[in-house]
């Protein structure tokens, strides 16, 4: 590669949108597609090709391209987004770090270069491990969260399946493979491992390769603390938090069947209470039964009425009813009302008048209405009265 | 005789169909005199005393009924209504605070619309409100004021009997146990 390497730094960091969105692809469909490419160079109208390809970020892969694994790494590593690797990948470690251990045992008394070198490739296998299940947990807690938080809004069904796949291909594995009390676990080999190592580092008899031992085994003692720390990880909260969203969408799955049929269902037993109480249960009910027919719903206008004169004049029947009969016969009973509250108040009020009408319905008044002549005008406060001419005899006799 | 302490309330709250919750002082006299209890509630009325991790409550022969179909409907209800809104109803009935006017919000929404009219404790806000209240006299809610409630460990009860539900835990036999019970 003729490029500098601060160049090619320079070069993701300027064009670290288009990098990020390739990897992101990349993420997702295992290689980035050749349109793709093309379309996400456009959008970000960076014309850089060339350069990708010189700087070995794209690898072609038919008519397609990948990005190198390297690359695909460092951003993994620095926007924290692993690819989860199946436990069974993971696992193959046991089976490298198990057999240098065994090699580096048989050779221990052999050339010594090449047992610098095992003891050195035992310490990468175990720091990829380590490193593999820590990107394993960090990834796991994030989709366990996420599911929880639910921010997604995913339905419960697809909610209990994320979780049940997650705990079944990678929590629960990865649990078994770093459970301590397994025999067969990679923790318990390492533990092996590091004690064979403690021992070696204080006894053997080369200084360069006791040096070696020493390096190996404070790495193991830090590694053993890490997959003890992750461990703790899934089993004190990834396994209770997707345990829990698993009860979750039972319970969830218990209320949906409960309400398809929720008079027909068995229900749980509830106490009932045999105390006698004064008042009926349902006399709350019955109470606000009673007041609710006393709700008025009609509208209801208050106006301003004027009482005074109310208060003043009561009207005096009796008076009126001996004025009437003094006067009789009369002619025309409307114009003698009239004409007696004219002479006692100097106006005719409307209400005072309609009062003085009610005589014509007392006893011993006798009317004749004269049907053919003309309808009177009696002029009141408020209005104009036509009224029709009544006569009023005396005792029957005109 | 020598009685337990709060001998008098525990058998008044559990007579009234009250759950005795565990942050109650009664509830650790109740434990720690379980035995006398059993016997006691067996010998005296018929009944069983149930006593849980953080609650303990009674049961007869008789169940009553209507309450108990209500109160799941109404744990149904709000738990797929909670789980709808995103969020994690299990956390939300045991540690949020809920207010009466999200209750109303969420019943009034519900897909479940026919179901709620049909029911008279649950129909309407005022209905409700009588029904948390009828809730809180037993100790299944904890009202914080007139707004605002919270439930107690008792929910468990009726979570439980939804998980079992799903499980298909209950038989025929069961359920027709609780039908003849019922009637």
């Amino acid at each position: 590669m003729k490029a500098e390497p601060k160049t090619i730094i320079n070069f993701l960091s300027n064009h670290f949108e288009t990098v990020k969105d390739l990897f992101e692809t990349q993420t997702k469909e295992g290689f980035v597609r050749k349109e793709f490419l093309n379309e996400i160079l456009k959008e970000n109208d960076s014309d850089i090709f060339n350069q990708l390809i010189e700087y070995k970020f794209l690898k072609k892969l038919g008519d397609d391209y990948e990005i190198r694994g390297v690359y695909f790494k460092f951003f993994e590593f620095i926007l924290n987004e692993f690819k989860p690797l199946l436990p069974e990948t993971i696992e193959k470690y046991e089976q490298s770090i198990g057999s240098l251990f065994k090699k580096i045992r048989e050779g221990i008394a052999k050339d010594r270069n090449i047992l610098v070198q095992r003891i050195n490739e035992l310490y990468n296998e175990v720091r990829e491990f380590s490193d593999s299940v820590e990107k394993n947990t960090l990834r796991l807690v994030t989709e366990t969260r996420e599911l929880k938080s639910n921010v997604d809004k995913i339905d419960y069904k697809e909610k209990v399946r994320k979780a049940s796949f997650w705990i079944d291909y990678y929590i629960t594995p990865l649990n078994s493979i770093l459970d301590v009390t397994h025999p067969q676990s990679i923790t318990n080999r390492l533990f092996e491992i590091s004690q064979y190592v403690n021992v070696r580092r204080l006894n053997f008899d080369d200084e360069n390769t006791r040096i070696q031992f020493e390096k190996l085994y404070n790495f193991l003692v830090q590694t053993n603390d890490d997959l003890m720390r992750q461990s703790k990880i899934l089993t004190n909260e990834l396994l209770p938090l997707i345990e829990r969203i698993r009860t979750e969408s039972l319970i969830l799955t218990g209320w949906i069947e409960f309400l398809k049929q929720p008079y027909k269902a068995p229900i749980p037993k509830v106490f009932k209470v045999f105390r006698e109480v004064p008042y009926s249960n349902d006399m709350y009910w019955n109470a606000k039964e009673y007041f609710e027919q006393f709700e008025g719903n009609d509208e209801v206008i208050l106006e301003d009425v004027q009482l005074e004169d109310f208060e003043k004049w009561i009207f005096n029947k009796e008076l009126y009813h001996n004025k009437l009969i003094q006067s009789l016969p009369v002619n025309s009973f409307f114009e003698w009302a009239g004409k007696t509250l004219k002479g006692e108040y100097k106006s005719i009020e409307t209400d005072k008048f309609f009062s003085l009408t009610t005589l014509l319905f007392e006893e011993g008044i006798n009317l004749e209405l004269d049907s053919k002549s003309d309808r009177q005008l009696i002029k009141t406060s408020q209005m104009n009265l036509r009224v029709p001419k009544i006569k009023i005899t005396k005792h029957g006799i005109s | 005789m020598e009685f337990p302490r709060y001998h008098k309330e525990i058998v008044t709250d559990l007579l009234d169909g009250k759950f005795i919750l565990a942050s109650d002082p009664k509830f650790v006299e109740l434990k720690n005199s379980i035995e006398f209890y059993n016997s006691f509630f067996k010998e005296s009325f018929d009944f069983d005393v149930e006593l849980k991790s953080d609650f303990a409550y009674i049961l007869s022969a008789e169940t009553n009924e209507q309450l108990s179909r209500d109160i799941c409907i109404f744990f149904g209800l709000l738990c797929y209504e909670l789980d709808k809104d995103g969020k994690n109803f299990l956390e939300e009935i045991q540690y949020a605070e809920f207010e009466t006017d999200m209750l109303d919000s969420y019943f009034d929404n519900s897909a479940y619309i026919d179901l709620i009219q049909n029911n008279n404790q649950l129909k309407n806000s005022e209905n409700r409100k009588q029904f948390i209240n009828n809730l809180g006299r037993r100790n299944i809610i904890e009202k914080t004021n007139d707004k605002k409630f919270s439930f107690t460990p008792a929910h468990k009860v009726f979570m439980d009997f939804a998980a079992n539900f799903a499980k298909g835990k209950l038989t025929s036999t069961d359920v027709e146990v609780e039908t003849n019970e019922n009637k």
